[in-house]
Protein backbone atom coordinates (compact mmCIF):
# COMPACT_ATOMS: atom_id res chain seq x y z
CA UNK A 1 0.00 0.00 0.00
CA UNK A 2 1.38 3.62 -0.92
CA UNK A 3 2.00 5.56 1.90
CA UNK A 4 1.32 8.97 2.56
CA UNK A 5 4.41 11.33 3.16
CA UNK A 6 3.55 13.70 6.34
CA UNK A 7 5.05 16.60 7.28
CA UNK A 8 7.43 16.53 10.31
CA UNK A 9 7.80 19.97 11.68
CA UNK A 10 10.89 18.44 14.08
CA UNK A 11 12.86 17.81 11.71
CA UNK A 12 12.10 20.38 9.08
CA UNK A 13 15.47 21.32 8.33
CA UNK A 14 17.05 17.79 8.31
CA UNK A 15 14.11 17.24 5.45
CA UNK A 16 15.07 20.07 3.51
CA UNK A 17 18.68 18.97 3.66
CA UNK A 18 18.04 15.67 2.32
CA UNK A 19 15.99 15.67 -0.24
CA UNK A 20 17.79 14.68 -3.53
CA UNK A 21 19.65 17.23 -5.33
CA UNK A 22 20.15 18.43 -9.16
CA UNK A 23 22.46 20.51 -10.38
CA UNK A 24 19.67 23.01 -10.43
CA UNK A 25 18.96 22.48 -6.85
CA UNK A 26 22.71 22.76 -6.02
CA UNK A 27 22.97 26.03 -7.77
CA UNK A 28 19.89 27.76 -6.49
CA UNK A 29 21.32 26.88 -2.96
CA UNK A 30 25.01 28.25 -3.60
CA UNK A 31 23.13 31.06 -4.84
CA UNK A 32 21.60 32.44 -2.44
CA UNK A 33 24.67 31.16 0.61
CA UNK A 34 27.42 32.78 -1.99
CA UNK A 35 24.88 35.98 -2.51
CA UNK A 36 24.02 36.47 1.27
CA UNK A 37 28.13 36.53 1.48
CA UNK A 38 28.36 39.10 -0.93
CA UNK A 39 25.70 41.61 0.49
CA UNK A 40 27.30 41.28 3.57
CA UNK A 41 30.95 41.67 2.04
CA UNK A 42 29.43 44.87 0.77
CA UNK A 43 28.44 46.26 4.07
CA UNK A 44 32.26 45.56 5.41
CA UNK A 45 33.84 46.68 2.44
CA UNK A 46 32.06 50.65 2.55
CA UNK A 47 32.75 50.48 6.58
CA UNK A 48 36.38 49.57 6.06
CA UNK A 49 36.90 52.10 2.94
CA UNK A 50 35.35 54.76 5.08
CA UNK A 51 38.85 56.26 6.10
CA UNK A 52 39.80 57.39 2.74
CA UNK A 53 37.94 60.79 3.33
CA UNK A 54 40.35 61.00 6.07
CA UNK A 55 43.54 61.04 4.77
CA UNK A 56 46.97 59.36 4.10
CA UNK A 57 46.89 57.98 7.90
CA UNK A 58 43.45 56.73 8.80
CA UNK A 59 43.69 54.67 5.52
CA UNK A 60 47.06 53.31 5.81
CA UNK A 61 46.15 52.73 10.11
CA UNK A 62 42.91 50.31 8.69
CA UNK A 63 44.76 49.02 6.02
CA UNK A 64 47.32 47.40 8.02
CA UNK A 65 44.52 45.12 9.92
CA UNK A 66 43.11 44.10 6.14
CA UNK A 67 46.80 43.52 4.25
CA UNK A 68 47.57 40.79 6.50
CA UNK A 69 48.31 37.50 5.66
CA UNK A 70 44.83 35.92 7.27
CA UNK A 71 42.78 38.84 5.60
CA UNK A 72 44.00 38.04 2.10
CA UNK A 73 43.51 34.22 1.90
CA UNK A 74 39.94 35.38 3.22
CA UNK A 75 40.01 38.07 0.09
CA UNK A 76 40.50 34.47 -1.70
CA UNK A 77 37.83 32.60 -0.42
CA UNK A 78 35.72 35.83 -0.97
CA UNK A 79 36.85 35.61 -4.58
CA UNK A 80 35.08 32.16 -5.05
CA UNK A 81 31.97 33.65 -3.80
CA UNK A 82 32.22 36.35 -6.24
CA UNK A 83 33.16 33.71 -9.31
CA UNK A 84 30.29 31.26 -8.26
CA UNK A 85 27.46 34.38 -7.97
CA UNK A 86 28.70 35.57 -11.50
CA UNK A 87 29.10 32.64 -13.43
CA UNK A 88 25.67 31.12 -11.98
CA UNK A 89 23.94 34.46 -12.36
CA UNK A 90 25.05 34.40 -16.35
CA UNK A 91 23.51 30.89 -16.34
CA UNK A 92 20.79 32.26 -14.78
CA UNK A 93 20.24 34.59 -17.15
CA UNK A 94 21.02 32.43 -19.81
CA UNK A 95 18.31 29.83 -18.90
CA UNK A 96 15.81 32.96 -18.46
CA UNK A 97 16.56 34.41 -21.30
CA UNK A 98 18.15 32.48 -24.10
CA UNK A 99 16.34 29.21 -23.73
CA UNK A 100 19.67 28.33 -21.50
CA UNK A 101 17.07 25.77 -19.76
CA UNK A 102 17.36 22.99 -22.30
CA UNK A 103 21.16 23.17 -21.32
CA UNK A 104 21.60 24.21 -17.94
CA UNK A 105 23.22 21.34 -16.38
CA UNK A 106 26.19 21.43 -19.00
CA UNK A 107 26.28 25.48 -17.80
CA UNK A 108 26.51 24.41 -14.16
CA UNK A 109 29.26 22.14 -14.94
CA UNK A 110 30.93 24.63 -17.28
CA UNK A 111 30.64 27.43 -14.21
CA UNK A 112 32.14 25.12 -11.94
CA UNK A 113 35.32 24.05 -14.39
CA UNK A 114 35.56 28.18 -15.38
CA UNK A 115 35.12 29.39 -11.79
CA UNK A 116 37.80 26.82 -10.45
CA UNK A 117 40.54 27.70 -13.16
CA UNK A 118 39.88 31.26 -12.46
CA UNK A 119 40.15 30.79 -8.78
CA UNK A 120 43.45 29.05 -8.92
CA UNK A 121 44.31 31.75 -11.48
CA UNK A 122 43.54 34.50 -9.05
CA UNK A 123 45.80 33.21 -5.67
CA UNK A 124 48.48 32.97 -7.76
CA UNK A 125 48.15 36.88 -8.98
CA UNK A 126 47.26 37.76 -5.48
CA UNK A 127 50.57 35.93 -3.44
CA UNK A 128 52.74 36.13 -6.76
CA UNK A 129 54.21 38.68 -4.63
CA UNK A 130 54.69 36.00 -2.08
CA UNK A 131 55.52 32.80 -4.17
CA UNK A 132 58.15 34.78 -5.93
CA UNK A 133 60.00 36.29 -2.81
CA UNK A 134 59.51 32.35 -1.41
CA UNK A 135 61.50 30.69 -4.62
CA UNK A 136 63.96 33.75 -4.89
CA UNK A 137 64.62 32.92 -1.09
CA UNK A 138 65.39 29.23 -1.54
CA UNK B 1 -6.63 34.95 2.19
CA UNK B 2 -3.94 36.33 -0.49
CA UNK B 3 -4.41 39.96 1.16
CA UNK B 4 -1.27 40.70 1.77
CA UNK B 5 0.56 38.25 -0.93
CA UNK B 6 1.78 40.11 -4.01
CA UNK B 7 -0.38 43.43 -2.72
CA UNK B 8 2.35 45.53 -4.60
CA UNK B 9 2.35 43.82 -8.12
CA UNK B 10 3.44 40.59 -9.51
CA UNK B 11 7.58 41.57 -8.76
CA UNK B 12 8.11 41.38 -12.49
CA UNK B 13 9.43 44.39 -12.60
CA UNK B 14 12.26 44.08 -9.88
CA UNK B 15 12.69 40.36 -11.72
CA UNK B 16 13.71 42.55 -14.86
CA UNK B 17 15.98 44.91 -12.81
CA UNK B 18 18.18 42.43 -10.86
CA UNK B 19 18.97 40.56 -14.19
CA UNK B 20 19.80 43.86 -15.95
CA UNK B 21 22.12 45.24 -12.93
CA UNK B 22 23.47 41.60 -12.55
CA UNK B 23 24.99 41.97 -15.83
CA UNK B 24 26.34 45.31 -15.30
CA UNK B 25 28.10 44.06 -12.30
CA UNK B 26 29.09 41.31 -13.85
CA UNK B 27 31.23 43.74 -16.41
CA UNK B 28 32.12 46.17 -13.68
CA UNK B 29 32.96 43.80 -11.52
CA UNK B 30 35.77 42.11 -14.21
CA UNK B 31 37.33 46.09 -14.53
CA UNK B 32 37.61 46.03 -10.89
CA UNK B 33 39.24 42.85 -10.12
CA UNK B 34 42.12 43.43 -12.87
CA UNK B 35 42.42 47.00 -11.06
CA UNK B 36 42.77 45.84 -7.62
CA UNK B 37 44.32 42.75 -7.96
CA UNK B 38 46.63 42.49 -11.51
CA UNK B 39 49.57 43.94 -9.94
CA UNK B 40 49.53 43.61 -6.18
CA UNK B 41 51.26 46.28 -5.18
CA UNK B 42 49.45 49.58 -6.73
CA UNK B 43 45.98 48.03 -6.93
CA UNK B 44 44.72 49.61 -3.46
CA UNK B 45 47.21 52.33 -2.04
CA UNK B 46 46.12 55.34 -0.67
CA UNK B 47 48.26 56.66 -3.81
CA UNK B 48 46.88 54.17 -6.33
CA UNK B 49 43.31 55.31 -5.23
CA UNK B 50 43.87 58.80 -5.15
CA UNK B 51 45.37 59.03 -8.34
CA UNK B 52 42.37 57.34 -10.24
CA UNK B 53 39.72 59.67 -8.07
CA UNK B 54 41.40 62.63 -9.66
CA UNK B 55 38.87 61.52 -12.72
CA UNK B 56 35.38 62.03 -12.56
CA UNK B 57 34.68 59.19 -14.39
CA UNK B 58 36.41 56.87 -12.00
CA UNK B 59 34.19 58.48 -9.64
CA UNK B 60 31.08 58.14 -11.59
CA UNK B 61 31.50 54.60 -12.18
CA UNK B 62 32.56 53.80 -8.45
CA UNK B 63 29.27 55.44 -7.37
CA UNK B 64 27.36 53.71 -10.03
CA UNK B 65 29.07 50.47 -8.74
CA UNK B 66 28.22 50.75 -4.84
CA UNK B 67 24.69 51.76 -5.98
CA UNK B 68 23.60 48.92 -7.90
CA UNK B 69 25.81 46.57 -5.74
CA UNK B 70 23.32 47.24 -2.66
CA UNK B 71 20.34 47.82 -4.82
CA UNK B 72 21.22 44.06 -6.49
CA UNK B 73 22.37 42.78 -3.20
CA UNK B 74 19.46 43.93 -0.85
CA UNK B 75 16.73 43.23 -3.36
CA UNK B 76 18.05 39.59 -3.60
CA UNK B 77 17.82 39.70 0.45
CA UNK B 78 14.30 40.38 0.17
CA UNK B 79 13.58 38.06 -2.78
CA UNK B 80 14.68 35.60 -0.47
CA UNK B 81 12.15 36.29 2.51
CA UNK B 82 9.63 36.77 -0.32
CA UNK B 83 10.38 32.82 0.08
CA UNK B 84 8.32 32.18 2.91
CA UNK B 85 4.98 33.15 3.95
CA UNK B 86 5.71 36.54 6.41
CA UNK B 87 3.03 37.76 8.20
CA UNK B 88 2.18 41.73 7.56
CA UNK B 89 4.31 42.93 10.46
CA UNK B 90 7.37 40.60 9.75
CA UNK B 91 7.50 42.06 5.96
CA UNK B 92 6.93 45.70 7.15
CA UNK B 93 10.16 44.73 9.83
CA UNK B 94 12.43 42.83 7.14
CA UNK B 95 11.98 45.75 4.19
CA UNK B 96 12.16 48.39 7.08
CA UNK B 97 15.68 47.04 8.04
CA UNK B 98 16.91 46.43 4.69
CA UNK B 99 16.02 50.12 3.41
CA UNK B 100 17.37 51.56 6.52
CA UNK B 101 20.64 49.91 6.48
CA UNK B 102 20.93 50.10 2.69
CA UNK B 103 20.61 53.49 2.64
CA UNK B 104 22.57 54.07 5.62
CA UNK B 105 25.47 52.39 4.09
CA UNK B 106 25.06 53.48 0.33
CA UNK B 107 24.81 57.25 1.27
CA UNK B 108 28.25 56.39 3.69
CA UNK B 109 29.82 54.69 0.53
CA UNK B 110 28.97 57.81 -1.74
CA UNK B 111 30.01 60.66 0.96
CA UNK B 112 33.33 58.42 0.94
CA UNK B 113 34.11 58.75 -2.55
CA UNK B 114 32.90 62.14 -2.51
CA UNK B 115 35.29 63.01 0.32
CA UNK B 116 38.44 62.02 -1.31
CA UNK B 117 40.43 65.17 -2.21
CA UNK B 118 40.83 66.85 -5.18
CA UNK B 119 44.92 67.28 -5.56
CA UNK B 120 46.84 69.63 -8.08
CA UNK B 121 48.95 67.29 -10.56
CA UNK B 122 52.28 68.51 -9.30
CA UNK B 123 51.71 67.06 -5.89
CA UNK B 124 50.45 64.01 -7.36
CA UNK B 125 53.50 63.74 -8.99
CA UNK B 126 55.15 63.80 -5.86
CA UNK B 127 52.94 61.54 -3.82
CA UNK B 128 53.61 58.91 -6.23
CA UNK B 129 57.44 59.07 -6.22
Amino acid sequence: MHQVKMFDQRNWVKANLNYRKDSGSKAWILHRISGIALISYLFLHIYSLSPLSQGRAAFNAKMETFGSPFFMVLEWLLFAFVLFHSLNGIRIVLVDWADGARYQRQLFKYSVVIGLILFFAMGYIMFSHEINHLFTSL
Amino acid sequence: MFKYQHSSGSGSFSWVVQRITGIVLVIVLIGHYILMHYNPQSGHTYDAVLARMQSNWYRVLDLTFVVLGMYHGLNGVWSIFRDYKLKPWQTITVVSLLIIFGLAFTLWGIKTILDIPYVSTYSVVNLVH
